[in-house]
């Protein structure tokens, strides 16, 4: 008993690698994100929670500008990606989401090879001079995504054979192949059983030494799984902003308070 | 605080919450039992208390049982997590309570062959004292009333300080008359007791601060440092 | 719990409830068994349709021949211009030859009349293939002319009066006797896809209109197919949805079911009048049938493209992917097997499409296959169209076998369009 150790809880010091700002989403008439601020921090996971029709997977397409392909949508505020507007006329969308990447809901697997789905990435913007780079970045991107062990024997296989939490593994390397800084996940695991669910689970806790993720997800428990920063939307607005154990256990507004506890009437 | 869009989610909470209402009442009941037989020497009184201990216990485990239940199916989270968890900790401070009274009981029924002592009176009166602490934690818990479980927290100190007056008064007394060493020892205990149970209904205090607030009760609470402690 | 107030009490067992449960169920019956009424009655319709047509179309499958030794003297045939021979009189006297104890000139034109009038220009044209039978004789198989086809076949009965008859009994006596030395034989009807339209029924063949519907299908299948496709990814994937573009939808779809005779009409006055395209080519043709199939291939495009699922575009644009890049790499790829289905299904309705080949006179009487799409031709369609209104005995069969064959190649287009479907149908 001579030397007693102290472990302080560990403090969030992670640089902001996303700002947003007095951020409003309009579809047509409809005001779907209202006057939003947040600060996304690096190599850190930031759940989006919220009931249905909140706007935190419309917030979340305004990052990697997927809201850009539907044409009544509108975007005012600013978005900060390392300081720079990913809404100046001078960045091109295409490249902003290589550097944004994004998995979906359900897993969307090209119908093309394993392999293929995984190069798509790098083919259409020319990161790999030759085969033998593109061979690197498909293992890398697969061993990252944890599928490397069961795909690197059916490389040509088409994608969508894989089971459902394979094929969302395979998005995920599709989408980590390009490299990019934020990985942005649309309820990856709503369309997949819970053993599936932790297979992803763990993989956004591994992949959290890369990237700064932001999910949105239903689940709460999942939110306190394995997120460190807790976003709650409600009704466009973003009501609460903050640490996700004192989110789920001291939520500061009666709003979130009530979400969680599951009393919204 | 609303109610859940899954009414039995309520239920559950309400059942839980008036098992440890049961437990607080029997641990008064234990508790003012304990002080009466200590007053009149009766050891039939006594030993009743002694028996209630075992209801305590029986409960303990059904409010455990409720809370790992509601843990399982509900998945409580933020308020209804504090709640579940504190009721854990309630239905432990309770029993403590109960294990506190039954001992106080039984020191009482060893006291009932000896002379009495005019001290055995001020720690009764002490003993009411401390039962008032916990009658009004556990109404406070009843009612969710944070403002009165933070004035229990804050009246602790009266019974603290009983406590180190009539420690004082018993460790004269015996070093007036040796041959009183060992009564005197026994209300010892019994006053540490009741001190404990003092000290378990501020307990509870925080835990219903807890619940209510989602913040611990730091503030510095006045304390009677509880004599004893210092040699000399 | 909450109590539901105002529930009915039910009592499952009821007997009535039994009654109505059975009736609903007769109802089931009922309306099964209407359905499969209606279909019974479809298919029976189609089976004797086909039967009829085929049992009709079937005598012009073969053709009744006549094989005879043909003199090809020196003197007849000029050995350095073997075309000017005077092989109708060489024919002449090869039946003649059969036939000695006919001298007289009436009977002898009648003799002469068994054989077909495409014989002599059979005959000429084996001679220039093979000039070095000048001098020689040569057996060849040729065809007898329609009315004897006709008697071989059975259509005529020698039973009825002769006077009702087309073939007097001596001519029919004269076939027996050729048939009875075992010169007359029935092989496959070649001449009905290798030779083009006669005024003859035993030489009339599609060729003509083959190779007319094959120019013009293939004409509008290079126009409608690239500007279809296009036009259908382009409303689909990059135009603003506004009034204008909602009023080239709702007119697309409108144009789509205007009658083709109006699409005749507009090629009449645009291309023929404006343009001075030539008349009856399959080049015109194709254009106007193009007309008509570039609604349905915009159409059956739209709808296949509407059909990859949004979450494929998703990934691909998730990943920075361009529109083109989505379009070309993703889109089409999933939509080509609905897009082709639709564009062969077009192109088997502008097969069999009349009305506006008739408006831009592609119903012209012509005897000869088209070499290029400029050359004027008939279509299949408007070949029935010319046979079915021909007078001679000879057409009715040929009108049969032609309707046969059109609909053999609406099936295969319509088998293509089944095979390249599931061929190319992409699973995910």
């Amino acid at each position: 008993m001579d030397q007693i150790t102290i472990r302080e809880p560990v403090v969030q010091t992670q640089p902001v690698k996303a700002t947003a700002r007095g951020v409003d989403v309009y579809y047509a008439d409809n005001h779907a994100i209202k006057n939003v601020d947040i600060d996304i921090l690096d190599k850190t996971v930031t759940a989006f929670i919220g009931p249905s029709g909140c706007g935190k997977s419309t917030f979340l397409r305004c990052l990697n500008r997927m809201n850009d392909t539907i044409d009544i949508c509108r975007v005012t505020g600013d978005i900060l990606l390392d300081g720079e507007d990913i809404y100046h006329r001078s960045v091109d969308p295409a490249l902003l989401r290589a550097r944004v990447g994004m998995v979906f809901q359900k897993p969307n697997p090209f119908p093309k090879s394993v392999y293929d789905n995984v190069a798509y990435g790098p083919r259409i913007h020319g990161l790999a001079a030759n085969k033998a780079e593109l061979d690197n970045i498909v293992e890398a991107s697969l061993r990252g995504a944890s599928l490397w062990e069961e795909a690197k024997d059916r490389l040509d296989q088409p994608g969508t054979g894989l089971s459902g939490g394979q094929q969302q593994r395979l998005c995920i390397a599709r989408a980590i192949a390009t490299a990019p800084e934020v990985l942005l996940m649309d309820e990856p695991c709503s369309a997949l059983d819970p053993i599936a669910t932790a297979r992803i689970e763990e993989l956004i806790d591994e992949l959290r030494q890369n990237f700064a993720i932001v999910i949105v997800t239903h689940s709460m428990q999942q939110a306190a799984r394995v997120s460190q920063k807790t976003a709650f939307f409600h009704l466009g607005d973003m009501v609460e902003y903050g640490e996700t154990t004192a989110m789920f256990t001291n939520p500061e507004d009666k709003r979130t308070q009530d979400y969680i506890t599951g009393r919204f009437g | 605080m609303g109610e859940h869009i899954v009414t039995s989610f309520d239920e559950d909470i309400a059942a839980v919450r008036a098992k440890i209402s049961q437990m607080g009442g029997l641990a008064e009941e234990m508790l003012s039992g304990a002080l009466s037989s200590l007053q009149s020497r009766n050891t039939d009184l006594a030993q009743s208390i002694i028996e209630l201990d075992k209801r305590m216990d029986a409960l303990e485990l059904e409010v455990e049982e409720m809370a790992t239940h509601l843990i399982v199916q509900r998945q409580p989270l933020a308020q209804d997590l504090r709640l579940v968890i504190s009721t854990l900790k309630l239905a432990s401070t309770l029993e403590r309570v109960g294990d506190l009274s039954k001992s106080t009981a039984r020191r009482g029924m060893q006291l009932a062959s000896t002379p009495p002592a005019g001290v055995t009176n001020s720690i009764v009166r002490m003993g009411r004292q401390a039962l008032d602490q916990l009658t009004a934690v556990l109404d406070a818990w009843g009612r969710s009333d944070v403002e009165g479980a933070i004035a229990v927290w804050r009246r602790d100190v009266d019974v603290d300080e009983a406590y180190n007056s009539l420690f004082r008064e018993v460790v004269t007394y015996m070093m007036e008359d040796p041959r009183t060493i060992s009564v005197g020892s026994q209300l010892l205990f019994i006053a540490k007791n009741l001190e404990r149970i003092g000290d378990h209904a501020t307990n509870v205090a925080e835990m219903i601060h807890y619940v209510e607030t989602g913040q611990p009760l730091v503030e510095d609470r006045p304390k009677g440092e509880p004599a004893g402690h210092e040699i000399g | 719990m909450t109590d539901i107030p105002n529930l009915p009490n039910i009592d499952w067992k009821d007997p009535a409830l039994a009654v109505r449960l059975k009736r609903r169920n007769g109802k089931d019956n009922w309306l099964c068994w209407a359905g499969l009424g209606a279909l019974g009655a479809a298919c029976l319709t189609l089976v004797i349709l086909l039967a009829s047509l085929l049992v009709s179309g079937l005598p012009a499958f073969t053709q009744t021949h006549v094989t005879l030794d043909f003199e090809i003297l020196a003197e007849k045939v000029p050995a350095d211009d073997p075309g000017k021979g005077k092989f109708r009189t060489i024919v002449r006297d090869a039946i003649y030859a059969h036939f000695p104890d006919i001298t007289n000139r009436r009977e002898k034109r009648a003799l002469a009349g068994m054989i077909s009038n495409g014989a002599q220009y059979e005959l000429r044209d084996y001679v220039i293939d093979n000039p070095d039978l000048i001098g020689s004789t040569v057996s060849l198989r040729v065809p007898v002319s329609d009315p004897y086809d006709q008697l071989a076949k059975g259509l005529i009965d020698p039973q009825t009066p002769e006077e009702n008859r087309r073939l007097k009994d001596a001519e029919i006596a004269n076939f027996d006797a050729l048939a009875d030395k075992g010169l007359i034989s029935k092989p496959l009807n070649l001449a009905l896809i290798a030779n083009a339209d006669s005024r003859f029924p035993e030489l009339a063949g599609l060729s003509g209109a083959l190779w007319g519907s094959f120019y013009a299908l293939l004409v509008c299948f290079l126009i409608s197919f690239p500007v279809g496709i296009a036009a259908g990814i382009y409303l689909e994937e990059f135009a603003p949805k506004n009034r204008f573009t909602d009023l080239i939808e709702v007119n697309i779809n409108n144009l789509a079911a205007v009658p083709s005779v109006v699409f005749g009409l507009l090629a009449l006055v645009a291309f023929i009048g404006w343009f001075g395209l030539p008349r009856s080519a399959p080049l015109l043709g194709g254009m106007t049938l193009s007309l008509m199939t570039l609604p349905t291939i915009i159409i059956a495009t739209r709808i296949a493209v509407q059909a990859v699922p949004p979450s494929i575009r998703d990934a691909a644009l998730g990943l920075g992917a361009s529109r083109h890049q989505v379009v070309t790499g993703h889109v089409l790829p999933l939509a080509i097997p609905g897009i082709l289905t639709g564009t062969i299904i077009g192109l088997a309705r502008a097969l069999g499409e009349t009305a506006p080949l008739l408006l831009i006179g592609m119903n012209a009487f012509i005897t000869q296959a088209p070499d290029s799409v400029m050359d004027p031709a008939t279509a299949l369609p408007t070949q029935i169209f010319i046979w079915a209104d021909s007078p001679e005995r000879g057409f009715v069969s040929r009108t049969s076998a032609a309707i046969c064959v059109l609909l053999a190649f609406l099936i295969v287009m319509n088998g293509l369009a089944i095979y390249l479907r599931k061929r190319f149908e992409r699973h995910w």
